[in-house]
């Protein structure tokens, strides 16, 4: 067990200490671009880029876990027999100003990707990723976190968590990573008052209340174990689903990916691994042209029974995180929030 | 656009598209818009969950009319005879809005006379819609002050097009539903910049900005301004040069972005008169239908690969980024007209920049007056009429008055398609944009893998009546035929249709269903009828 050290940062010594960190690893953090779009980008000078902790990131860390598309491995034919060549080993990275949704969505792709063998190429890089969350004092207008028990301040899981106390960041070490920066750079730290964990306190308690928006996903939750869903809400969903794909990109839990080879000449190609939605008909057709999921209301049942159903009943923890990006971003108004309310809403039978 | 301008004396949409949803009746017409359109279809349903009623004129039941309060499946070519019903009703019910009438319109007298003399329930038959139905849209629609109409291609594109889209004006005005904030009449534009195209006067009979093209004072701005004076009589639309013939008077072409070998209608006239061209050549940044039969091919660079501005559905003229340098030899599509104009001798055509044609159009076009480059900088752009710098620009058109002055009311009457269904060939065939994986022709998205894998082949949308008349069978063939063509199609059974009506797609090029369609146009926008043709089926057998 290691010690779960816990203090205080002064904000004026954020950029130094990232500054020193950024020597040894590649820093990624939220960055507003011109447009005003928030997402997690690649810091090459800390001088010149502006970190925004003011904003949700629109993206969360999948695409850099689980890049959109990534070369699995390159191949060669020689004779009729295939050699492959994994990619090159990655470089070490710090991701900063993660929200506590996102992390608990590493957390559970991470199981995703242990069972039942190790994905090497994810793997790869989450083995090599130091992750610094930020709690959230107010949460932004689509979350939820708090109903799906992932936020707005995290107790496990994080290598680093900042808390914004105002003029300082309350900083506790969760993983042993974590706690070297912390002894390593010990100078930039000052030790934690009581003060200052009243303040804390104070602040989780605030950020709790000013959720706007009520989604009983534990209720939900409940009926879902109890009774089954009426046929009449999957109607009404599917309706409204354009079958975009849009929901399982933005999600950072969703993981559903195509392998497919693209040969570059006669000899050699790449094996590409990309995302995929399990709501996409083609993704669950089969070559004769029968589709076990034939419909689109059955595609949406798989995707959020899989989200607040089975993923209980396997891992004892729904897999939608709160983050409010699918409510954003689905054209029909039909994301997760839409059937929790419908669920929850309906008469039990 | 010429039925729209006609009536309110501007053929863009009245509204925003953000309006949409503080709609409080949403009656839409002719349009696909879940698929076609999502972003448009996201306000309409937001509305409809605020509480608005949405009402929808489409024969096929689309995935939005399955949201619709009231969906009113008419016979597809009967939208005038509706509308009028409607209209009657209203007047029936006294909820016209005589004030509105009676100071922002003309000639109201002649179309109340003309509405007194319809008989409703002959309209009722020829829609093929119940009274009461009828009735019910009709009130709901004139009762409210924040009503908007969104209409699409299922209205203008059929030979009585331009009267379609008068009659719908007639509907909006006669209820008041025109000059305000959630009220209006929204036509829904295609493409993502057709509406800067017919800005810049890529139509036949104007200058830009809609200026005439027989106003000496604009000729002579124009004359000064190109060194040249612009023609003095309108030229051909598209469907008339690519229909000309093998020896009409069209000798050679420059086509752009466009793929007529596979979209116009009455494909074997197409192919006779681009093969027989002097010359053609074809500007696109896929090797298209079209490009194939083309002497030169100029390969152009895509969105991602070059700046300047896209006008929108609702007038918003917004700016455009080069994400990337071009790939390989292509080009802007500036490029290559400059390029061209410089061989040809047109003075004038070494524009530095984005910003500088950007300085000539708003010089030049009255509507853009205050749309300059540095303004469109750093913002969501700025919707026209935007006449100088201090401009805000405008959310909603004709508050106060209509662009014409005063709104016209045109008489317009049902009118039969220009093909009846007969014994030979019993079905009606309705043609449009089929899912929400492909884009017309489908030159762009059918590169892309996984939209490929989602919609991979043309379906025929058919209804389990006629199935089961025809011996068909989900996924069989079927051979289609007109008068002028045939092919061959799987079919798909679903309500979507409803009896005796089927419906697919133009975008691949294996099943060119424009072999079948009519080349009948509508005599004003000269539109092609490419909703309303007579088909035979016959299921193909196996070998």
């Amino acid at each position: 067990m290691i010690d779960l050290k816990e203090l205080i940062l002064a904000k004026d010594n954020l950029i130094p200490l990232l500054r020193k960190l950024k020597k040894e690893a590649r820093l990624i953090a939220p960055v507003k671009n011109g447009y005003g779009d928030t997402f997690f980008t690649e810091i090459s000078d800390l001088d010149t880029t502006v970190i925004d902790l003011d904003s949700q990131p629109q993206s969360s860390l999948k695409p850099f876990l689980l890049p959109q598309q990534e070369t699995l491995a390159q191949y060669t034919i020689d004779k009729e027999e295939y050699t492959f060549t994994p990619p090159e080993k990655e470089q070490a990275t710090i991701y900063f100003g993660v929200r506590s949704c996102d992390l608990t969505a590493v957390l559970y792709t991470d199981l995703i990707f242990s069972k039942p063998t190790r994905d090497s190429s994810y793997y790869a890089r989450r083995n090599q990723s130091l992750i610094i969350t930020l709690g959230c004092n107010n949460p932004f207008p689509n979350c939820f976190c708090e109903a799906t028990e992932s936020g707005p301040y995290l107790e496990y899981g994080y290598d680093l968590q900042l808390i914004d106390l105002g003029d300082c960041y309350f900083v506790s070490a969760g993983r042993r990573k974590g706690a070297d920066i912390l002894e390593r750079w010990g100078y930039f730290f000052r030790e934690v008052g009581e003060k200052d964990r009243k303040i804390r306190y104070q602040l989780f308690l605030e950020s709790r209340g000013k959720f706007t928006r009520n989604v009983q996903v534990a209720h939900a939750c409940r009926r879902l174990q109890q009774h089954p869903v009426p046929e009449t809400i999957w109607e009404a969903l599917s309706r409204r689903c354009y079958d975009c794909g849009g929901c399982a990109y933005v999600c950072p839990t969703c993981t559903c990916f195509s392998v497919d080879d693209m040969p570059l000449n006669k000899t050699q190609g790449l094996r590409l691994r990309s995302w995929d939605a399990c709501t996409s008909s083609g993704f669950t057709r089969m070559a004769g042209g029968h589709n076990p999921v034939d419909r689109r209301q059955h595609a949406l049942k798989r995707r959020f029974l899989h989200k607040l159903k089975d993923d209980l009943t396997l891992h004892g923890k729904v897999s939608c995180t709160g983050c409010g990006r699918c409510v954003d971003i689905c054209f029909g108004g039909v994301d997760i929030t839409t059937f929790i309310h419908l669920i929850t809403a309906a008469e039990v039978p | 656009m010429v039925g729209l301008a006609t009536s309110f004396g501007s053929g863009a949409m009245t509204n925003s598209i953000g309006e949409l949803e503080g709609a409080e009746v949403l009656l839409v017409t002719g349009s696909n818009t879940t698929e076609t359109h999502p972003q448009i279809a996201r306000n309409i349903l937001k509305g409809v969950d605020r509480g608005a009623k949405l009402i929808v004129i489409d024969p096929r039941k689309t995935d939005l009319a399955r949201e619709a309060h009231i969906h009113l499946a008419l016979r597809p070519g009967t939208d005038i005879a509706l509308i009028n019903a409607m209209m009657r009703i209203i007047l029936d019910e006294d909820l016209a809005d005589d004030l509105f009438i009676s100071m922002r319109t003309e000639n109201f007298t002649s179309m109340r006379d003309y509405l007194h003399r319809l008989d409703l329930d002959e309209i009722a038959a020829v829609t093929g819609i119940d009274l009461h139905t009828i009735r019910e849209a009709a009130c709901i629609y004139a009762r409210s002050c924040k009503s908007v109409i969104c209409y699409c291609l299922g209205v203008t594109q059929h030979t009585c097009g331009t009267n379609n889209v008068q009659a719908v004006a007639n509907l909006a005005m006669l209820t008041g539903n025109v000059e305000k904030e959630h009220g209006g009449v929204d036509p829904l534009r295609g493409q993502n910049n057709v509406q800067g195209a017919c800005d810049m006067a890529a139509l036949p009979a104007v200058l830009p900005g809609y200026q005439a093209l027989t106003s000496p004072e604009v000729r002579e701005r124009f004359r000064a301004a190109w060194s040249v004076a612009p023609p003095k009589t309108p030229g051909l639309s598209l469907t008339e040069m690519t229909h000309s013939g093998r020896d009409g008077a069209i000798r050679a072409m420059f086509i752009m972005g466009e793929n007529p070998v596979l979209s116009d209608p009455h494909l074997k006239r197409v192919q006779d008169t681009l093969q027989h061209l002097d010359f053609l050549a074809v500007s696109d940044i896929f090797l298209t239908e079209t490009a194939r039969l083309a002497h030169v091919v100029f390969p152009a660079a895509s969105f991602a690969e070059k700046g300047g501005t896209i006008t929108n559905s609702e007038r918003r003229v917004q700016l455009c980024h080069k994400a990337i340098a071009p790939i390989g030899n292509c080009r802007s599509d500036s490029r290559i007209i400059m390029e061209l104009g410089k061989r040809l001798g047109c003075p004038g055509m070494d524009f530095e920049s984005d910003a500088e044609i950007m300085e000539e159009i708003s010089l030049l076009t009255p509507i853009y007056g205050g749309m300059h480059y540095d303004r469109l900088e750093g913002s969501w752009g700025l919707q026209w009429p935007c006449w100088n710098r201090d401009h805000p620009g405008t959310t909603f058109l004709h508050k106060y008055y209509f662009a014409r002055g005063k709104g016209q009311f045109t008489i317009t009457e049902h009118q039969e398609p220009k093909e009846h269904v007969d014994k030979k060939y019993p079905f009606t065939l309705v043609t449009g944009r089929g899912s929400y994986h492909h884009y017309h022709t489908a030159t762009m998205t059918r590169q892309s893998r996984r939209l490929v894998r989602e919609y991979p082949e043309a379906l025929l949308e058919i209804n389990q009546a006629d199935c089961d008349k025809l011996g068909l069978r989900e996924g069989e063939l079927v051979e289609l035929s007109s008068r002028r063509g045939k092919v061959r199609v799987k079919a798909h059974i679903t309500d979507r249709v409803q009896p005796g009506t089927v419906f697919t797609s133009f975008h691949f090029w294996e099943v060119p269903i424009n072999r079948l369609t009519i080349d009948a146009l509508d005599p004003k926008s000269k539109c092609p009828e490419f909703k309303v043709c007579s088909v035979n089926l016959r299921k193909v057998k196996n070998d």
